[in-house]
């Protein structure tokens, strides 16, 4: 389990060096180069060769590598001109609304894709799987954004049930607005929820056909028993890793969402960073989703292995 | 952005699809295929769209360059299927136009990331050792970065065209096919013939070429099949956000979001026809591609 452990957070760690390069990288691919972003589509080269000077860009690569790595360790995501505030304390404001309305929806998949999904491995090519499986291969090939459309034609013009644009301002009055947040929401389980039934389904279908299912059969043990004893738990491995690989879609979806619901997160604020090329916004947000994204496909390996014995004898012998 | 395939490439059962692929070889797989009614009836509404969006408009003459503002958001009635749009297009004829470039850009975005991936996949799983190693940290850490993150950012750094979008989207799709083909690759490369050509002094492209690509073209067909289907949904994303092809030209994603700002006036003719020509267009193409994926024995959890 050491070895295992040690591996994977080797592993980790080039990954998140390899996700730095890229930043950094991307920044270089602007025309103009850094200073373009920072100084604006209307800068002077003259200004562009003293921003140079000033800030060391016009030392070598590495060097200027090494700076911006270092920065960014510390906390120093860069400075938003068009927002004229700094980009960690900009992520900040925003972060807490998008981590609550991502992780609900998030939890409430997870609670409606795992039952659905062993519902239709167990009733496997049965009517009731036919139709659940028809419905989450519809809703999959559905964009997030077709599903916000439909949710407010239907729910909030038609319906007038609940209020098509989502709770504004602070942290404390997004939650203060709970109908605000339910098509949001709504939105992002519903789509996530096609993702994961199908998930959940091929692997509870693939525990099923495992050779210890049939030896507790022949054991004589009960149906409950395999499927919530031994089933259960095994298939309870890909989901965890499911969820740790899931973060770059679910950053996606919710980006789609807070633009169509106008919901002040971190999807808004990288849109809108996107249409105003505020592009130390947009790089900032990469690196912190990417982070994050490396550090949770870690976290659900080292939770699989736990949970899975197999794992960590793969692991052991690769 | 399709989260199934970014998380099914990790099984332990990677081994046993090369011995299956090779089950389903010589035709096989074709019977299997097309004794799957739904993949066919998937298939045949693939070709409706072509046809629709290509050949339509020879029989349904459309001025899809001209705005004419005094025929805006008309209902549809005689003559106009489907109505106006908010700038005075037939929305009917948009469709086929927004659906030329939609499909264009997304086989083309679908080849690129394939032959991206198949290349990089087959190298790194041929060659092994600590450049596989290297390759596939590089998957890992593009993978962390969100598709549309990325795309967001290239699209505002290279301006909008079809081939653009072809480049763009290709370049952020081709991991998921690299860690499916590297997969087959590792375990093609124990095989004998392989061997055999290695021992005969074949050199390392032509083995890739020859042995590992060749062999793992069921995989191939089948991821080629959802990229395609993610293509559609990830340059609809884009076109929706308004960073797609600019206008006269359109496709779906751009009509959808031009539409959402009319859902309150009831005008449902803005959003509905794009709407569900995606869903149609991507269900067919996943349809298909779990048809071929059953068709060739791959396993259950690609899909």
């Amino acid at each position: 389990m050491t070895r295992f452990l040690l591996r994977r957070c080797l592993q980790a760690a080039v990954v998140l060096v390899l996700v730095s390069l890229i930043v950094f990288g991307l920044l270089h691919l602007l025309p103009g180069g850094p200073a373009r972003a920072i100084l604006g589509p209307h800068a002077t080269p003259t200004n562009i060769a003293a921003f140079d000077r000033q800030n060391g860009l016009d030392s070598p690569v590495p060097v200027q590598y090494w700076h911006w790595l270092t920065g960014v360790l510390s906390g120093n995501l860069g400075f938003s001109y068009g927002q004229n505030e700094p980009v960690a304390s900009l992520l900040a404001q925003r972060l807490p609304k998008t981590a609550f309305l991502a992780g609900v929806s998030v939890l409430l998949a997870v609670l409606i894709a795992v039952p659905v999904g062993f519902y239709q491995a167990v009733r496997r090519h049965r009517a009731g799987d036919y139709v659940v499986t028809t419905v989450t291969l519809v809703l999959y090939s559905t964009p997030a954004f077709w599903v916000a459309i439909l949710l407010i034609d239907v729910l909030a013009v038609r319906l007038r049930a609940v209020p098509a644009e989502a709770p504004q301002g602070s942290f404390s009055a997004v939650l203060g607005d709970p109908e605000g947040l339910i098509l949001p929401v709504l939105t992002i389980t519903l789509v996530t929820v096609a993702a994961f039934s199908r998930y959940v389904r091929s692997s509870v279908l693939d525990e099923l056909a495992q050779d210890y299912v049939r030896m507790a059969r022949s054991k004589g043990a009960g149906r409950g028993v395999i499927l919530f004893g031994h089933v259960l738990r095994n298939a309870a491995g890909p989901v965890v890793t499911l969820l740790g690989l899931s973060l770059p879609f679910i950053v996606s979806g919710t980006l789609i969402t807070e633009y169509v619901f106008n919901y002040p997160g971190i999807g808004l604020l990288t849109f809108n960073a996107a249409t105003s090329q505020d592009y130390p916004v947009m790089l900032g947000v990469v690196i912190v989703v990417g982070a994050a994204t490396v550090a949770g496909s870690l976290l659900a390996d080292i939770t699989h292995a736990i949970l899975d014995p197999r794992v960590r004898a793969a692991a052991g012998i690769a | 952005m399709s989260l199934e395939n970014v998380a099914t490439v990790r099984g332990p059962e990677e081994d046993a699809l090369a011995a299956q692929a090779d089950a389903a070889a010589g035709g096989v797989w074709l019977r299997a295929f097309t004794r799957n009614r739904l993949a066919v009836a998937g298939l045949v509404v693939i070709v409706a769209l072509l046809l629709f969006s290509f050949a339509g408009p020879l029989f349904y003459h459309t001025d899809q360059i001209h705005t004419r503002l005094a025929l805006e958001t008309l209902p549809p009635g005689t003559g106009r299927p489907l109505g106006t749009d908010d700038v005075g297009y037939d929305e009917l004829g948009r469709l086929m136009t927004g659906g030329q470039t939609t499909l264009e850009v997304a086989f083309g975005a679908a080849a690129v990331a394939v032959v991206l991936g198949v290349l990089w996949g087959a190298t790194a799983g041929y060659v092994g050792g600590l450049l596989d190693g290297l390759m596939m940290r590089v998957v890992d850490a593009l993978l962390a970065i969100p598709a549309l993150l990325l795309l967001l950012f290239l699209a505002t750094v290279f301006r909008p065209s079809v081939l653009m979008l072809i480049i763009v989207v290709g370049v952020t799709a081709w991991l998921v096919p690299a860690r499916l083909i590297r997969a087959e690759a590792l375990s093609l490369r124990g095989r004998e013939y392989v061997l055999a050509a290695k021992t005969m002094g074949v050199r390392a492209p032509t083995i890739i070429f020859r042995h590992i690509i060749t062999n793992s073209i069921g995989t191939i067909l089948v991821n080629a099949t959802f990229q395609v289907a993610d293509a559609i949904l990830v340059v609809a994303a884009l076109s929706f956000l308004g960073l797609g092809i600019a206008p006269p030209a359109t496709n779906w994603g751009a009509m959808l979001s031009g539409g959402l700002n009319y859902t309150f006036s009831g005008f449902w003719w803005l959003t509905y026809p794009p709407g569900v020509a995606i869903v149609l267009t991507v269900l067919a193409f996943n349809v298909v591609g779990d048809g071929l994926r059953d068709a060739f024995g791959l396993d259950t959890r690609h899909g």
